[in-house]
């Protein structure tokens, strides 16, 4: 750094007390950055870059051999008529569809659970927390996928009810419950978040309900919805994307083939085995941009809606 | 306190010399010359598929031929076999293939045909000792881009006590398609569906394309299109059709379960239709004591559509810098003898007959061995390379006739959905 035009300006402008503070600002800027220099170039160089390359592939021919040829939009076209595209779609939006709202209803069931003050409660929040550390292992899905096939201890169990539907792992219609129970089971970290909003629902509240004779279910939609709708919202948005990508226990359940007739081929799965086993780059990197688009959509619509039902403290509703 | 100045200074001195030395790197790495010596030699990267037993035999080999050739040093690397082609395929794109790779015949024309792989005919490799209907399979269009290791022939397999146990004659292997579906239904039958007859067989790629040759077919023209039509596609998924939900074959639920182990290897049917060299895999999964090999049905005694095919191939990258040293190298691993003796037929049985030669075959080897003599009157040609895209092809074509086992597909609309999939690769990679 000069030292000397930093001196000329200083003595220009000191009896001006505004531009000195700006300068102070810029000044805290360049600190700012330069501490975020190391992430910025990271975030340049291995997301940004990769991203745009990608949209520039999915534009073309690309086989990982010989130079990407332009092609213009036929991968995008050629994507609606492709029966396993569209077969991939329809297994990850039922997923979501599905899988989401479960998922976020046993975390609320689960929070509101370990809410009340009890002995114990924080050794039950560490055991329910951890399946969501340990549930998108490779580990997790090998032991999921014994425990669902033949004579697995599901069968068992059910068997035992006198419910013989036989191993699920093979079984195309049973393979979509699998997964969603795979999912639910995760619940920890909306759990926590949900644990957290519950806690700053001030009591008197429903001290006040309590005294003008609300029960339970009246309380629940009343004042605890209400108050928790922001971290509703947020675990909503954050699960829908989530589950948009899954990808790890989908492949090694059905050993990265999508499997039985197709019912775990979900969209990254699909796009993974275009792009790496067929070697059709571009039509992969049209998948992943589509599917960008997709979500970035759903995220939109999800905050519009949430300006009926998502109430904030101070708004006057 | 961290003087903002002098922070700065230091985040720049820190970043240049972090470049310069990324730029030593690359430059030092280069290697001297294309040949080493004794004091100075020159290393060599190779690479396969397999598990743990290939692993250690290919260990043995290369310290053998280290041994012998004091100036080279080979770098050895393997992963699974799905693995191992996602692998190659991102290291072709950054130029950074290994010198020397195991490979296999249906990848054979995407990366030769690319130029991604070195034409062996440039270097000094010695294939007298090979069979002349076999080195072929290796070549695209006039270049020897991959030299087999060893062949392996399509098979019946059955297990004997299995059959014993049931009261089922052992088959002599010269039957026709009617009889072999009566053989599994027999058995499905007499095990009240606690064994079954096999998987089904019309869902094996290989099997397909041994029954075309039955045909007088050939899968894939010269100039890279399928050479059946639809009504043989058809024609095949029907031979089966009686027999799709009875006790004859496996429910897709269950090999779906069983996955990735084999029905055959669980001890769950009594046959299997594939490789003569998955002997030394079976036994071990299964556990039989003794498991036997008979050539496939044919409904033309004199034609059974049998070939010798390379079960893998050594090739080079383009791009070696050390041709010399790899050439010598795959010399070696298809040539000597002791080398036949490290692998014996985990490989399949050794294609050079000097190195067959000098392989002592016993127990469960002999059978693999006896069994391809056994069928030498049947062999044809080894099929040419499959098409660019032929992998991609191979497992659409399992995954179609497993829809169509589930019952999600009919015959007609699976044959439709694959020639659609394989009309559409073949126009891609046109």
């Amino acid at each position: 750094m000069t030292q000397s035009p930093t001196l000329s300006r200083r003595s220009a402008q000191s009896d001006s007390p505004l531009p000195r503070k700006s300068r102070q600002r810029g000044a805290d800027a360049r600190a700012g950055y330069t501490f975020l220099l190391p992430w910025l170039l990271g975030f340049i160089a291995l997301t940004v870059g990769p991203m745009i390359s990608s949209l520039y592939l999915s534009f073309t021919n690309y086989n990982l051999f010989e130079p990407p040829k332009w092609i213009g939009l036929d991968n995008y076209t050629t994507l609606f008529q492709d029966e396993r595209f569209l077969q991939s779609v329809g297994v990850t939006v039922s997923y979501v569809v599905f899988g989401t709202p479960l998922k976020l209803a046993a975390a609320l069931a689960v929070a509101m659970l370990l809410n009340s003050k009890r002995r114990g409660q924080g050794f039950y929040r560490s055991a329910f927390y951890a399946p969501s550390l340990i549930g998108a292992s490779v580990s997790i899905a090998i032991v999921w996928k014994a425990m669902f096939g033949d004579a697995g201890p599901v069968d068992q169990g059910l068997s035992f009810f006198g419910i013989n539907l036989g191993g699920w792992v093979g079984n195309p219609a049973m393979t979509m419950p699998m997964f969603i129970l795979l999912t639910v089971w995760q619940f920890g970290a909306p759990m926590v978040i949900f644990l957290a909003g519950l806690k700053q629902i001030p009591a008197d509240l429903y001290e006040a309900a309590s005294m003008d004779g609300a029960g339970p279910i009246r309380k629940f939609f009343n004042i605890t919805w209400p108050m928790l709708s922001p971290v509703i919202f947020f675990n909503l948005l954050m699960e829908t994307i989530h589950a948009f990508q899954i990808f790890n226990s989908a492949y090694i359940i059905s050993n990265g083939e999508g499997g039985p007739a197709g019912s775990t081929l979900f969209y990254t799965l699909y796009l993974y085995l275009r792009g790496f086993s067929d070697f059709r780059m571009g039509y992969a990197s049209a998948m992943a941009w589509l599917l960008l688009i997709v979500v970035g959509i759903l995220t939109l619509i999800i905050f519009r809606t949430s300006k009926s039902w998502v109430h904030y403290s101070g708004d006057a509703k | 306190m961290i003087n903002r100045r002098h922070f700065l200074t230091t985040v720049a001195v820190g970043t240049a010399s972090a470049a310069a030395l990324a730029a030593c790197g690359t430059g030092s790495s280069t290697s001297a010359g294309e040949t080493g010596s004794a004091e100075n030699p020159v290393t060599i990267n190779y690479t396969w598929w397999g598990n743990d037993d290939r692993a250690e035999r290919t260990r043995k080999a290369i310290a053998l031929f280290e041994s012998k050739n004091p100036d080279i040093k080979v770098n050895g690397n393997f992963t699974d076999f799905a693995g191992y082609w996602q692998k190659r395929a991102t290291e072709a794109a950054g130029g950074g293939l290994p010198d020397v790779m195991q490979w296999d015949l249906s990848y054979l024309r995407d990366y030769g045909q690319r130029n991604q792989l070195l034409d062996l005919g440039t270097v000094n490799i010695n294939t007298d000792a090979f069979d002349k209907s076999l080195l072929p399979s290796g070549q695209i269009r006039g270049k020897t881009y991959g030299i087999p290791t060893s062949t392996n022939a399509f098979a019946v397999y059955y297990d004997p006590a299995k059959l014993a146990s049931l009261g089922i004659a052992e088959p002599t292997g010269k039957w026709s398609y009617k009889e072999f579906n009566d053989f599994l239904t027999e058995v499905g039958t007499k095990s009240n569906s606690a064994i079954f007859g096999s998987t089904d067989y019309t869902g094996v790629w290989w099997m397909f394309n041994i029954w075309l040759r039955q045909n007088n077919i050939e899968a894939f023209t010269e100039d890279g299109k399928l050479g059946f039509t639809k009504d043989d596609m058809k024609k095949w998924w029907n031979t089966t059709a009686g027999l799709r939900g009875t006790p004859a074959i496996i429910t897709e639920e269950r090999v779906t379960q069983l996955a990735p182990k084999s029905p055959f290897g669980s001890n769950v049917t009594a046959t299997e239709v594939t490789w003569d060299n998955f002997m030394a895999g079976y036994l071990a999964d299964s556990g039989a004591k003794e498991l036997k090999l008979v050539p496939p049905p044919s409904d033309d005694p004199d034609n059974l559509g049998l070939f010798l095919k390379p079960s893998m191939l050594m090739v080079a990258s383009a791009k070696t810098k050390f041709k010399d040293a790899a050439a010598r190298f795959i010399d070696f691993m298809i040539n000597d003898p002791e080398v036949g003796q490290i692998f014996k037929t985990s490989r399949g049985v050794p294609a050079s007959k000097t190195q067959r030669d000098g392989t002592t075959f016993e127990g469960t080897d002999k059978l693999v061995v006896d069994y391809e003599k056994s069928i030498e009157q049947y062999l044809k040609d080894a099929p040419e390379p499959p098409i660019v895209g032929f992998g991609t092809l191979e497992a659409s074509f399992k995954r179609v006739s497993s829809d169509l086992n589930y019952g999600k597909l009919t015959i007609d609309g699976a044959a439709d959905a694959w020639f659609k999939e394989a009309e559409d690769l073949i126009k891609q990679n046109a």
